[in-house]
């Protein structure tokens, strides 16, 4: 049973695809995982499913993939984006003056325990620990950036 | 003589002492931003445990308040010795051997304010 509809994936697989009916594909895509991740109880069930997968075409391969609870991927852009959604909220500064390089307690007027206020919103925010003796030398966005993609590693 | 003499030109020199905890000003401020954190976030817990009748920023703000008040502070051992005072109270208060008006005494509510400028000394009876 679970044989015959493995074949008849991989045969849609090797074609190439050939969407008959946009609006079905969500049921397809409903379908398709649960024929690859499930065994098919039945012969009933089997053929019904084997019919369903002859008159579609599953269009790619994702379709057929299990699918996992996981954060998208950082990159560098989401990173500095996230930083500065962050930094944009805290109320001891101005939204609009701050930059990529804008220093925290020279241009900012921020104080010390005001950067560590910033580097444990970062901390929350990004859901990993960054201890006091690498945190104090952080003073600009473009620092933590640079630090959180070491810590992550997300590089170019 | 020579005593007195020894003693001036010590005086003059860095006195060498022994230390509480840090050895440098930059250990002590460590440890005084690590204080800071812990009581970070210690601040809403606190709140929802003793039930207290303030918002999480208004303790935020205090605890702020209470660090500023010992910023001009540059001995080493005297900013341990003020960490050591502040991680007591922070254990007091995670562990709830505190009550509520222990933590409410750091609000002063039912404090007067002393009056600064000399009319208002001159009105309650100048006391200096």
């Amino acid at each position: 049973m679970a044989a015959r509809v493995l074949q008849q994936c991989v045969r849609s697989l090797a074609r190439p695809s050939l969407r008959l009916f946009p609006v079905n594909l969500a049921l397809r895509a409903a379908v398709a995982p649960a024929v690859t991740v499930h065994r098919p109880f039945s012969f009933a069930a089997d053929s019904r499913r084997m019919r369903w997968l002859g008159q579609s075409r599953i269009s790619s391969v994702e379709l057929l993939c299990r699918q996992y609870g996981d954060l998208p991927p950082l990159t560098l852009e989401t990173i500095k984006d996230r930083v500065m959604y962050v930094l944009k909220l805290y109320d001891k500064v101005n939204p609009e003056k701050i930059q990529a390089t804008s220093h925290f307690m020279k241009d900012l007027g921020l104080d010390s325990l005001d950067q560590v206020e910033i580097i444990m919103a970062m901390e929350d925010e990004f859901g990993f620990e960054i201890p006091d003796a690498e945190a104090e030398k952080l003073m600009t966005p473009e620092e933590i950036v640079q630090y959180i993609a070491d810590k992550k590693d997300v590089y170019e | 003589m020579a005593s007195t003499a020894a003693t001036r030109t010590a005086a003059g020199a860095a006195k060498v002492v022994k230390p509480v905890f840090s050895r440098d000003l930059d250990e002590a401020k460590r440890r005084v931003r690590e204080l800071y954190r812990a009581w970070y976030r210690e601040v809403p817990n606190t709140v929802a445990l003793f039930q207290l009748d303030i918002t999480t920023r208004q303790g935020r703000d205090k605890v702020r308040e209470m660090f500023d008040k010992n910023k001009h502070v540059t001995d080493p051992r005297v900013i341990d010795m003020l960490v050591i005072k502040g991680k007591m109270e922070l254990q007091e208060t995670i562990h709830i051997w505190k009550q509520k008006t222990h933590v409410m005494r750091y609000f002063h509510e039912t404090e007067e304010p002393r009056a600064t400028d000399f009319l208002s000394k001159f009105y309650k009876g100048h006391d200096p």
